[in-house]
């Protein structure tokens, strides 16, 4: 009640706020700086990379669009971008689609095999990824998807199965009666689910496009495994055969980096909302 | 009402049929093909498999020598990330409570783990280069030559370098969860501690870190999966050199099958990498039951 306390409580909150602001611009730097380096040096000639410090941009009248041209020439990369495009297309159309009515059917029926087919989903989502593809590897080829686009998008569609996970945390939000309603009033299963149960999951399609995009651009192994064709290249891929063949050029492997970075940043700036929405609902609510 | 339930698994039926046939043959079946490979001697193309018995199991055990350099390694990311889930729960809590700018922070915070993880990789090697690199550079700029060291090819260093990139990248995945559970707390149960003159330690310790046990749980589960299969950073920045010095189970696993033709060895290896999440996920539960038991 004294004065005396009432100012230490106040001098706290400051030095709590100051604290505050330090770590958080502390968090900023590490997290710009690498990708500050990188940028810095996609503007620099050859020459510039030994003289001038890696940490900060070359004089305004050396900077260079050299690294950005050759990089943008590459014919290659058209055809990364259109794959990566396609591919994400395809999958994400096929996750949200099958990962909707999965959920809705696991979450609202019972029936018949109900237990096994959930432990089945259970266990996709359990199962180490990378070392799979081992015994994935001899079934991919037997189906003649080796080396097309079909390898990665029907892996994307069978196997990645955050998506049945969220569905059904929203499904379980609405109402069952909202489908015996409907059903009375003559309503089919598949008018019900198309036209009053999916537009209700909307939020969770939104975050469900959003990460599943950003993900499977940015996967680097199942691309690299099943499509070495050269036509066949991803955003990611393009890089990795890019790097391979820029050896110790590091101002142009630089501008790569960047072009490659551009896309999932700019789909994070604009939908950050749902990216972090979706990854909260995957975990929190158990 | 006959008809409606007819109706029904006529729906059912034509839901789930599609994806789970897609579920069995790739994800069901490969993963017993791993179990039935493990046994056999297959390298991969030949229509020749034989059946070898444990011969892989001892193999792998005994005679790959580099496998547990590997998964030695595997230890370094797990415990790095381990110390750093504390710091993590902080920083969360830190974000949470709501200050000017707290929401630009979030999102910073996050960055990391959304963009593209081989560019980022490469942006590091440059980052920690022998020649120009940044790193070096920054001891350069504060008068500490002495500290410069090869990050990437010191044998002894390379997989806390390695690590760090893995911090860097993951952490703000934990950050964000931790923050999503944080703010899942009733807000009235927060505002009457304060009433009750609890200050920010105690309602740390009292409230928040007991009501969030779950996704504490969770993260802890995912630290021993993420740094058991500990792979792509490794993968692009060191091939996991210099020898095996940054390899890890899984890249190991993986050049066993694909490089080296060995299928069925490698199939071994993939089980034990399962067994091994559950079991240390197990232990890791029980060591930190009898320490909240104590405490």
């Amino acid at each position: 009640m004294t004065p005396n306390i009432t100012l230490s409580y106040k001098t706290k909150r400051i030095i709590g706020n100051i604290l505050k602001y330090l770590i958080s611009i502390g968090i900023v730097c590490l997290v710009l700086g690498p990708i500050l380096v990188i940028l810095f040096a996609s503007f620099k000639t050859k020459g510039d990379m030994v003289t001038s410090s890696p940490l900060l941009l070359p004089a305004l009248s050396k900077i260079t669009f050299d690294n950005y041209e050759r990089v943008l020439g590459n014919k290659m990369l058209v055809s990364a971008f259109k794959n990566s495009f396609f591919i994400v297309l395809i999958s994400v159309f096929f996750n949200v689609l099958l990962g909707s009515v999965t959920a809705y059917c696991l979450e609202r029926f019972d029936f018949k095999f109900k237990k096994i087919i959930f432990a089945l989903f259970i266990m996709g989502m359990m199962i180490p990824t990378f070392v799979t593809e081992i015994a994935r590897f001899k079934i991919i080829q037997s189906l003649g998807l080796y080396n097309t686009l079909g390898a990665p998008i029907i892996i994307y569609i069978a196997s990645d199965l955050m998506q049945i996970y969220i569905y059904r945390q929203f499904v379980a939000k609405i109402p069952a009666s909202l489908d015996e309603s409907a059903l009375v009033d003559g309503c089919s299963y598949f008018r019900l689910f198309a036209q009053i149960i999916f537009p209700l999951l909307a939020p969770a399609t939104a975050t469900l496009i959003i990460i599943k995009s950003v993900t499977i651009i940015n996967d680097m192994y199942i691309p690299y495994l099943y499509m070495p064709n050269n036509k066949l290249k991803t955003l990611t891929t393009f890089l990795m055969d890019f790097a391979g063949a820029q050896q110790g050029s590091w101002q142009r492997l630089s501008a790569a980096i960047v072009i490659v970075l551009i896309p999932t940043v700019l789909i994070y700036i604009f939908f950050q909302k749902y990216i972090l929405e979706g990854i909260s609902a995957g975990a929190v609510k158990e | 009402m006959n008809s409606l339930t007819s109706k029904r698994n006529q729906f059912i039926l034509a839901s789930l049929l599609l994806p789970v046939i897609l579920l069995i043959i790739f994800v069901v079946v490969p993963a017993f093909n791993l179990l039935g490979m493990s046994v056999t001697d297959w390298d991969g193309f030949s229509a020749d498999m034989n059946f070898i018995g444990f011969l892989n199991y001892y193999d792998m055990i005994f005679k790959s020598p580099d496998l547990w350099l590997s998964l030695r390694n595997n230890g370094i990311y797990f415990f790095v990330h381990l110390l750093f889930i504390p710091i993590e729960l902080m920083i969360a809590v830190m974000l949470n409570s709501k200050f000017k700018g707290s929401h630009f922070f979030k999102s910073m915070t996050f960055l990391p783990y959304i963009i593209n993880g081989v560019a980022i990789s490469y942006a590091f090697s440059y980052f920690f280069s022998p020649i120009n690199g940044a790193f070096n550079e920054i001891f350069t700029v504060l008068g500490l030559e002495g500290a410069i060291q090869n990050w990437l090819s010191d044998a002894g260093l390379v997989n806390y370098v390695l690590s760090s990139v893995s911090l860097w990248r993951f952490s703000g995945y934990h950050i964000i969860i931790f923050i999503a559970a944080l703010q899942s707390i009733p807000q009235d149960i927060m505002e009457a501690s304060t009433v009750d003159g609890a200050n920010a330690w105690q309602k740390f310790k009292a409230i928040q870190i007991p009501s969030i046990q779950l996704v504490i749980d969770f993260i802890l589960f995912d630290n021993v999966r993420g740094a058991l299969q500990a792979f792509d950073i490794p993968f692009v920045m060191t091939s996991g050199g210099p020898g095996y010095a940054s390899s890890t189970f899984t890249l190991y696993t993986i050049n066993t099958a694909f490089k080296f033709n060995n299928f069925g060895l490698a199939s071994t290896m993939a089980v034990a990498i399962m067994f091994l999440i559950i079991a240390v996920h197990l232990i890791q539960n029980l060591i930190l039951k009898s320490f909240s038991r104590k405490g």
